[in-house]
C-alpha cells in the first residue's frame, strides 16, 4: 500500500472544514426552495415556465430575492472551498496554499458581485 | 521534518497510480468509490454553477434571447441533460449527508450499510425526478 495520507482537514484547515458542512447543509434548504418555487409553483404568474415576465413576478417578493443572492454566495463559497479541498486532496498547489487562497476568493467575491448584476434587470423589469 | 519536493512527488505519485495505488481499482473499496464519485460529481457541479451564471447573463443582457434561449432549454435533449444533473445533484447531497454523518461520529461502525442506505433513498429521488420530467424528456414542451 501507499504511504498513508494527511488527513485534508489538516492541510485544508480546520475553519474550511466546518464551513464546508455548514454550507452544504443550507444548501440543501436552499436549493430544495429554489426548484419548488422556480420550477413547480406558479407564483401569481400565468404559467410555471421560466420567461424574463414570470421571474420578474416572483422577484416582486423581497423573500425570493433573498433567496436568489444568499443561494449565491453559499453555492460559490462551497464550490469555490471543495474545489480547493479537491486540489489539496490531489497534492496540486500545496506550496502555494496562500496563492489559492486569494485567488479563489478573488474569483469568488467577482462571481458574487456578477451575479448580483445581473439579476438587477429581472428585478427592474 | 519538512518534506522535500521530490519526496511529495514521488509520494502523490505512488499514491495516485500503479497497483500500490490506493486508485487501483482492485484496491478500491466503497468509501474510496464515493469518495471518488464526489469529487467528480463537485467538479462537474461547479462547471454547471459557471455555465448557469453565463445562461443568465445572457438573458440580463437581452431579454428576447432569453425566452428563445429558454425554448431550446425545453426540447427534450436539453430537459434529459436536466435529469443527469438531477442525479449529479442526489448524489452529491446524499452522499454528502453520509460524510457529515460520519464526521459527526455517528455510524462509522456500520458505514457500508449507511452508504448503501443513503444510496437507496437517493435512488428513490432520481425516481420521483425522473416522474416530474418525463413529459418534457418524451415529448418536449410541457
Amino acid at each position: 500500500m501507499a504511504e498513508p495520507k494527511v488527513a485534508t482537514t489538516k492541510v485544508a484547515g480546520t475553519w474550511p472544514w466546518f464551513l464546508q458542512r455548514v454550507s452544504a447543509v443550507l444548501l440543501i434548504v436552499l436549493l430544495a426552495t429554489h426548484i419548488i418555487i422556480d420550477h413547480f409553483w406558479q407564483m401569481g404568474a400565468p404559467t410555471s415556465e421560466l420567461s424574463v415576465l414570470n421571474i420578474h413576478l416572483r422577484l416582486k417578493e423581497l423573500v425570493w430575492i433573498g433567496v436568489d443572492y444568499s443561494m449565491l454566495a453559499v453555492v460559490l463559497f462551497h464550490g469555490l472551498n471543495g474545489t480547493r479541498t479537491v486540489m489539496f486532496d490531489f497534492d496540486c498547489f500545496m506550496k502555494r496554499k496562500k496563492m489559492v487562497d486569494v485567488g479563489l476568493w478573488v474569483l469568488g467575491v467577482a462571481m458574487l458581485v456578477w451575479g448580483i448584476v445581473i439579476l438587477l434587470p429581472f428585478i427592474n423589469g | 521534518m519538512k518534506i522535500g519536493d521530490d519526496d511529495l512527488r514521488a509520494r502523490t505519485f505512488k499514491w495516485l497510480f500503479g497497483k500500490n495505488s490506493e486508485f487501483w481499482p482492485k484496491n478500491m473499496k466503497t468509501g474510496m468509490w464515493a469518495w471518488i464519485g464526489h469529487r467528480l460529481t463537485g467538479v462537474a457541479l461547479v462547471v454547471y454553477v459557471f455555465m448557469h451564471l453565463s445562461f443568465i447573463t445572457t438573458a440580463s443582457l437581452n431579454h428576447e434571447s432569453f425566452d428563445d434561449l429558454m425554448g431550446v432549454t425545453r426540447s427534450p435533449l436539453f430537459v434529459l441533460m436536466d435529469f443527469l444533473l438531477v442525479v449529479v445533484v442526489i448524489y452529491h447531497g446524499m452522499n454528502g449527508l453520509r460524510v457529515i454523518l460520519f464526521d459527526a461520529g455517528v455510524g462509522i461502525k456500520k458505514q457500508k450499510l449507511i452508504f448503501w442506505i443513503c444510496m437507496a433513498i437517493a435512488a428513490v429521488m432520481v425516481v420521483v425526478g425522473f416522474y416530474a420530467l418525463r413529459n418534457n424528456i418524451f415529448m418536449g414542451g410541457g
